[in-house]
This record gives C-alpha cells, structure tokens and sequence, in this order.
C-alpha cells in the first residue's frame, strides 16, 4: 500500500536530472556574438567604453585604452589596474561560457597619454577553465599568464619617426644635420621650401626594444639654384621612402639608422628597393599597432616564453638559493621543434654554488610545465647558461620526461 | 456526486497535507532551481550539473546517516509504529472465503449491514454500531473474519495489534491511539466509513490497574485514551467501527470498554464443529493435490478441538511432506503424519533395549487396550513405540464428537486408560517403570477432583471443598476426602488389572505387532479388534 520511497524517488531524481540537463545545451556566450558578448559586458558591467575586439584563428584580442598606465614612480596606476582586471574577468567569463573553440586571449591595455606604454595579458583558456575548476592553484594559475609591461617598439618607433618628420619640417637646423640621408630634398631643395608629408607607415618589432619603420611620404621642395634640372627627375611632390631603425633602449638618440630610396653616389643618383628590404625582415613582435595579436598564437611559443619567464622566480622563491645566485635575464622560444631557454645566472654571495643545480632546476621545472600542459609538439629542449660561456645542454622529449620522472640526473647527459 | 469528490479530495489533503506541502515545496524548489540554473553563464551551469550526481547521493547518504541516528538514538530503534492501512477492496477476503464459524458469520454480516444501512438506522432512530468485539481461541479466523467485514463493507481497514500501542514513555501509546483514531477519522469522511482493527485487545484492554507507585500507568493512560477516543466518535458523528479482538477472557478485559456504546456487539469466535471441520478441510485440501479416497469426515472427527488455523497448517504440513518424499500428490500417510507431528511432536528415535522396548510395548499396549474397551467417547487413531519429546511411546485418541462435559464414567475411563499402562507393565514385567509418571499425576488429578471438587465420590460428600481454607477443613474430612479419592483410584486398579488379565492374549497380540512395526494405523487397531471380537464401548449419542 505504501510502497518503496525508491519506487518514485529514483524517477523523480532522473527526471530532474533530465530537466536540468535540457536546460544545459546552450552556451551564455555563443560563438556568433562573442564579440558583442564581451563589449557589452564590459559596458553594461564595468562601464568600459572603447574596448576593441578582435578574433584571430583560436586567439582572441582584447584592445582598451587607458589614461595613464603608469604612474610616476613606474608602478602600474590603480584606475588603469582596475579597468585592465575588470576586462580580465570579461574575457574569462565569456571564454569559458562560449562555444567557440578559443585557446589563448591577449588583453591589450595600451596608454592614451605615453605612445607605445602598454600592458600585455596573454593566457591560455584551458588555464582558466582550471583555475576556476581548482585543478590548479591560484598561485600557478599566475605563474602561467605572460604579463608585459613595456614600451612597444612599434608604436615608439612610429611615433619617434613621426617627430622626426614634424621637427625637420619646423626646424631647418635639424634637417641640415640630416640633410645627407634624406636625399634628395635637402640636398637639392631651397632651403626653407622643403615639406615632407608622412602618407603611410608600416613597422615590424625587431627585438622587444628595435623597430623597423617603413616610411612613404609625399615630398615637396623648390629647386635650389644650380639643382633645376633635378625637377625633371623629383618634381615636387613626388613619392620617397624611407627605413627607420629605431632602437628605444637608446635613450638619447634612438634613431639608429636611417635608409633612404634615393641617393647619391659616384656622381649619380641611385635608388634602393626599400620595400622589399624591409618585407624581408621577420616581424618578431606579437601585438600590431591597432593592439590586437598579429598572427594566431601557439601553444609552443606560448610555453616557450612562460618557461623563461619562470626561470626567475625559480630561484627568487627558493629559501636555499635566493641568496647564493642571481639570475639576471632568461628567455625562451621555440624554433625549429625545439625549445631554446637562455639564462644568465651568476652566484651573488657564494662562488661555490654547483652550477648543476641551477641547471638540474630549470630542466626539472621545464619537464614539469611541459608535463602538465601535455604538450608534445617538440623534439627537444636546450638550456643555455650565457654567463658561463654558453654552457648548454639538450635534452630529447623523452629524456626530459625521465628526468622529470627522477628516471635520470644530470650526471647522465652531457654538456656541451 | 460533486460534493462526494470535493469531499475526497478534502480528505485526501487532510490525510496527507505534509506529503503535499513537502511535495509543492519541492516542485517550487526544483523550478527556482532550474531558474537560478538557467541565469548561471554556462560554465557554472556545466559545473553545477557535473556536481548534481555525486551531490544527490551525498545528501541521500547524509539523509540515511541521519535517519538512522534519529532511530537508533531519538526513537528507540526502528520500533515506530506502522500502521497497515488498507481499501477495503483491497483486503479481498470474501464471505465464501470464511469458513468454519456460521454463526459468527452470520453475527458478522448483520454488522456489515449496519454498516452499509447507517442513514437508515439513524432515520428509524435506531442505535449506530460502534464497536464490536471478537472473542475467542487463537487461530479460529477473528482477522480474517474482520477482514471480510471490510471487504463487504467496501470501506478502508486499519489494522493494529494492541502491543504496538505498549511503550515504555507513558504517553507514546496515547499518543498512537489519538493519531490512529484522527487517521480512521479522515479516512471515514472521505469514504463514508472506515474499520480500525485492533488485534490483541487485551494488551490495552486489560482491566486498569491504580497502584500508588505509578505501576501500569501507560497501558492506564493507553486504555482510557482509547475509551475518550470511542467516545469521541458519537460526539463527532464518525462512522468509525471498532472491531477488536482478543483471545483473553471476557473478564480480563476493562468492564469501561465492554460498556454499551463502546464494544456494543460482541462475537464469539469457538473452535470450530465437526461439519464445520469438514468444510474447512475440504476448504484446503481444494488448495493441494490430493488422492481421492480421502476420508474428509474422519480427518475431521480425527481433529476435534482443532482451529482452522492448525488445520491449514496440517494441510500445509501434508503438502511439505509430500514434497519431501518426492510426491506430487497428498496421501493418506502424509497427512496422517502431519498430524501427528502437530499433535505428538516430531518423531526422534531413541536408542532402547530390547527390555525396554518391550516395556514400552506392553505400557502403550495397556493404554490402548483400557482405552478402546472401556473408553464410552474416545476413539483410537494411532499407537506407537517411536519416541517423541519426552515420550518414549504413545496411544493418540480423539473423542469421536465434542463434548463439552466430563460425566463420572468418562473421568473413570480417563483413570482406567491412564492406570494400564501401569498395569500392563506389572502384569508381564512383575515390576514397574517411571513411565507412569505423568499417568499416575493425570489419573489422580481426575480422583481427586472427582471427590474434592464435583461431587462423584460415594462418601456422601458433595460440593467443592478447595474454596474451603486447609486450616477450616478438618483432618475427619480430610482423610474422608483422601480415602474416597484413594478408593477410586484401587477401584479403577482392579477393573483394569480383570480386563487385562481376561484380555492378555489380546494384550500381547498388540505388544507383538508394536515391537514389529512399532506404530499402529487406526486401521490396523480395528482390525485386531474386530479379530478377537473386541467393540468400542460408546455411548451412543442421544
């Protein structure tokens, strides 16, 4: 009479069950209007205004301007924090609400007021997902996001060009000092008539401090007595190009060298294919100057720079060695299936600091990080120490997965 | 037609407003649940229904954790009351299926009848059954016969034994009587009446005990809650029947419960008759493969005093030995045998003598010559030398009818055949056994309440002389007494010690066949019987 509670609560859980999974098929964030998800998010949540959205293959690119990123004393300013972790939490709620198969983010925080100051949050999305899932720890969860505060070699280079060309048309005493490299309007010119007039520009990051500026500009000038007869060749308002190497590491004069079409030699005008030299440089920059990632970003490079990044701290944390040895830089790439890590570690207090163990760390730490991305997309990774002389060992994918193992020690593999 | 549902669904929520509050609140519950989900962005909602499996069962094993702490700790084990609710449709026990008890069957469907005629009975101003009492030996169909007046009424059934009432915290069994009552009470507005059954009255009907320290006060407070309970009724206009019943003594329950108003009608519920028995025979043996020539009226003479309860279970215990011995069909021997294992025990065969055997033959043999010559009621079915229980043989006799009365020539009868054995023993052996024990005990038993208690001695002493305190008795009478019971008992001797001794062939004829087969069929005995010329020495009935 009674019968079984079972007899209906079993039912009565699945049809719940059931119910709530009906209610599960759809994603909060679908791939049609992720863009859209994320502005209006940040609208209507954070009250951010001109952010800037872009999808490049599996990353997603995330621009906002920002009024002061950095305060005087070089510390990031707390209203642009603000806006930049506000964005942050944007994009990792519409990332891992959404349906379409993102796997890395780069949130570009770029300053209105200091040209090229920008902030750069790259991350993957499973980490994410992850650290939400308490798979992985907040700490870690940090230690995996490559953050950049820097000046965009790009972005300065351009703007130093742009300041170049602003004086040289204001000032006649700076452009007879450079009068010989920017043949031939101050060569030919009458002085005081020369105008040059910018009308494209393209950049390419050489390193995380060079750029390379590709210049085209519309360029007008009244022949100097004697020159006339340049006119038939450079009437005003022809076209020119120029190169630009600007490095900003170099505070005082970072124009480094300056490359013309035209110029002059053995008494004859010639002319160069700039364009082409300069598409033959490889652009090593990730961000392009509307801010968002120039190319697809992979999971290699992206582990690459991590694993440098880690290197640093490696030692910093550890209570042992934090006082016996210094690394001073670290980097990291991946060419060619292979990873590349170089160090520059130099005992601070102890001479006496087995160079082993600095070795034996960054492998095991290498191993590890490799390890639990589940990454096998290399053949081998090689570690370099460059203060000992370009001290340097390789280690094979499985190599680095017995030492990870405890299965071998460094006394089994040779330096070279 | 409207009013009657509106009325069952009224009652329907007054029975089971918690199950429908607690129900509502789930269903609310659940859809705030689906709701908040749905809000959820759908990595949360992902999360939270990936949990929902592993959360359902740790809640569900938190729930039982708790549930079983809750009865091992708070409620005394897992004791609490069940009470058995049932349709009365679905009881399913009709009248054809009540047999062996016409007459409480023909009391029982008047009660039916009341039941059903109650708009009636109230117009003509006649008096509303309340509650109605079945009294009588276990076993002989008082459930089932409440069952069936359910069944007929076609009103729910709640079934109770008294001792689940009984609680060591008084007020418990209140308690359950008040919440018992409301329960029959809600379901008798929905469906126009309803029966509480409660079995084993006399575990809360007893009379009240009123003792000083406090003793009985919980079966006290039980009872007159159950006395306000029926009372109650009448106030409220309830048509709520009580049927109880018990097994105990019309006097051992409380006279406050046997008052009109409360158990109004009373059944008695007996042992069943001899036509009855065959009914009840034929009943089971319908229900079992059996072989034809069954003698239906002897198996029912053979089990006189017998309830239908333990004539089912000697059915079922026929069919098991059949079943048992690789049979499909019930025979004569098997139930014969399923008898006997309900009257005389199962046989255990113990390692005898060959002079022990012998006594035991000429023991039983005394028994049973004594009991088919002189007996004037008693019928012989078996006799036997196998060991049962502490019994080393037995003479299994059934009087051929009921009788109610014991008259001097069936008590000196009882004597005589209880003294054969001794005097069978004697006769061959020169000597006697212990064996006679519990013969002798019986035997004087009935001399001695033939001379001090009913008046069948020959001194001229009459009436009971046991409610006479011993110290008011004097010794003249006494030994008066002693004598006259002592004077049966040598009477009997020599009455027994002459027809052995006339019989002895006979005698050792049985003792012969007994140490060869060592049980003897009712057949069997009649047949050596009618050999030497030997009849029952009945009464014929008048």
């Amino acid at each position: 009479m009674s019968g079984s509670p079972l007899k209906y609560s079993i039912p009565a859980i699945f049809l719940i069950l059931a119910c709530l999974a009906g209610c599960d098929n759809k994603p909060t964030y679908p791939a049609a209007r992720l863009e859209e998800s994320i502005l209006k998010l940040c609208k209507n949540e954070y009250n951010l205004d001109n952010v800037k959205v872009k999808i490049i293959g599996s990353s997603l690119g995330v621009y906002i301007p920002v009024e002061g990123l950095i305060d005087p004393d070089m510390k990031l300013n707390q209203k642009a924090g603000e806006k930049i972790e506000n964005t942050a939490l944007s994009i990792h709620r519409v990332t891992t609400s959404t349906d379409m198969p993102l796997k890395f983010y780069v949130l570009t925080a770029r300053d209105t007021k200091t040209p090229g100051a920008e902030f750069m949050l790259t991350g993957f999305v499973y980490d994410v997902v992850r650290v939400r899932l308490f798979d992985i720890s907040r700490g870690e969860y940090f230690q995996r996001i490559l953050r950049d505060f820097r000046f965009n070699p790009s972005i300065a280079g351009e703007q130093k060009v742009k300041e170049l060309f602003g004086a040289l048309n204001q000032d006649p005493a700076i452009a007879d000092s450079i009068k010989q490299v920017l043949y031939p309007i101050y060569a030919v010119g009458k002085a005081g008539t020369q105008k040059i007039n910018i009308t494209s520009m393209e950049s390419k990051d050489l390193s995380d401090h060079e750029s390379l500026i590709y210049v085209k500009t519309i360029e007008e000038y009244e022949p100097a007595p004697g020159f006339e007869a340049h006119a038939a060749i450079f009437p005003s308002g022809f076209v020119n190009e120029y190169l630009f190497l600007i490095d900003m590491s170099l505070l005082i004069s970072p124009v480094k060298e300056i490359v013309s079409k035209y110029f002059y030699s053995n008494n004859e005008i010639r002319q160069r294919n700039i364009k082409d030299t300069f598409e033959g440089y490889k652009d090593l920059g990730i961000v392009g100057s509307d801010g968002f990632p120039k190319k697809e970003l992979e999971l290699g490079w992206f582990l690459g720079q991590q694993i440098a990044r880690r290197i640093k701290p490696l030692f910093e944390n550890d209570s042992k060695l934090k006082d016996k040895l210094k690394i001073a830089s670290s980097g990291g790439e991946i060419k060619d299936s292979v990873f590349r890590f170089k160090f520059s570690a130099a005992p601070a207090a102890n001479p006496s600091v087995d160079k082993n163990i600095i070795f034996s760390r960054i492998i095991k730490m290498t191993a590890d990080v490799l390890h639990s991305y589940t990454f096998d997309g290399y053949e081998g990774a090689e570690f370099m120490d460059t203060a000992e002389g370009g001290k340097k060992i390789y280690l094979s994918k499985e190599e680095l997965e017995n030492f990870r193992k405890n299965k071998i020690t460094l006394d089994s593999l040779e330096f070279q | 037609m409207a009013f009657m549902t509106y009325r069952k669904l009224k009652m329907h929520f007054m029975e089971h407003w918690v199950k429908i509050v607690v129900g509502i609140t789930i269903v609310i519950l659940i859809i705030l649940s689906i709701w908040g989900l749905a809000s959820l962005e759908s990595f949360y909602r992902h999360l939270t229904i990936a949990q929902m499996p592993i959360s359902i069962l740790l809640a569900g094993l938190n729930a039982g954790i708790f549930v079983f702490m809750y009865m091992i700790f708070l409620q005394g084990g897992f004791s609490k009351i069940r009470q058995t609710t049932v349709k009365g449709q679905n009881v399913n026990i009709h009248w054809q299926d009540v047999i062996g008890m016409e007459e409480a069957k023909q009391e029982a469907l008047e009660v039916v009848q009341l039941i059903k005629d109650r708009t009636k009975l109230l117009k003509i101003g006649g008096k509303i059954l309340r509650g109605l009492l079945m009294v009588g030996p276990p076993g002989c169909g008082k459930t089932y016969l409440a069952k069936a007046i359910a069944t007929e009424a076609g009103i729910p059934f709640i079934s109770m034994s008294g001792s689940e009432f009984t609680e060591i915290f008084v007020g418990v069994g209140a308690a359950r009587v008040r919440k018992l009552f409301k329960k029959a009470r809600t379901l008798a507005y929905g469906n126009g009446a309803a029966i509480i059954f409660i079995d084993e009255l006399d575990a809360i009907g007893r009379q009240r005990s009123f003792s000083f320290m406090g003793g009985g006060q919980e079966t006290n407070s039980t009872q007159n809650q159950l006395l306000v309970e029926m009372d109650g009724l009448q106030e409220k206009d309830y048509n709520v029947i009580i049927i109880g019943a018990t097994n105990a003594a019309e006097g051992v329950l409380d006279e406050a419960l046997l008052r009109p108003g409360r158990f109004d009608r009373k059944i008695y519920i007996d042992r069943p008759n001899l036509q009855e028995r065959e009914k009840i025979f034929e009943y089971y043996l319908k229900k079992i493969k059996y072989v034809p020539d069954i003698d239906i009226g002897r198996l029912a003479r053979q089990a006189v005093h017998k309830s239908p309860a333990e004539i089912e279970n000697m059915i079922k215990e026929a069919a098991l030995i059949a079943t048992r011995n690789k049979k499909e069909i019930v025979g004569h021997k098997e139930l014969s045998e399923a008898m006997e294992r309900i009257d005389m025990g199962m046989k255990h065969r113990k390692q005898m003598t060959k002079e022990e055997k012998e006594m035991v033959a000429f023991h039983e043999t005394g028994h049973l010559v004594v009991m088919y010559i002189l007996h004037p009621t008693d019928d012989v079915f078996k006799a036997s030398i196998i060991s049962r229980k502490e019994a080393l043989g037995v003479v299994h006799a059934q009087p051929r009818e009921e009788l109610y009365t014991h008259n001097r020539e069936r008590i000196l009868a009882d004597i005589k055949v209880k003294i054969g054995g001794y005097v069978a023993e004697k006769m061959r052996f020169g000597t006697t056994s212990d064996g006679v024990s519990s013969d002798f005990r019986g035997a004087m038993w009935f001399a001695h309440n033939m001379v001090w208690k009913i008046g069948m001695g020959d001194s001229g002493y009459i009436g009971d002389y046991t409610v006479i305190p011993e110290s008011q008795l004097s010794e003249t009478v006494k030994e008066k007494l002693n004598a006259e019971t002592n004077k049966i008992m040598q009477d009997c001797l020599k009455d027994v010690e002459s027809l052995l001794k006339k019989e002895w062939p006979l005698v050792e004829r049985f003792v012969k066949e007994l140490l060869e087969k060592e049980e003897l069929e009712y057949d069997d005995i009649e047949a050596i019987f009618r050999e030497y010329g030997k009849s029952h020495n009945f009464k014929k009935p008048e």
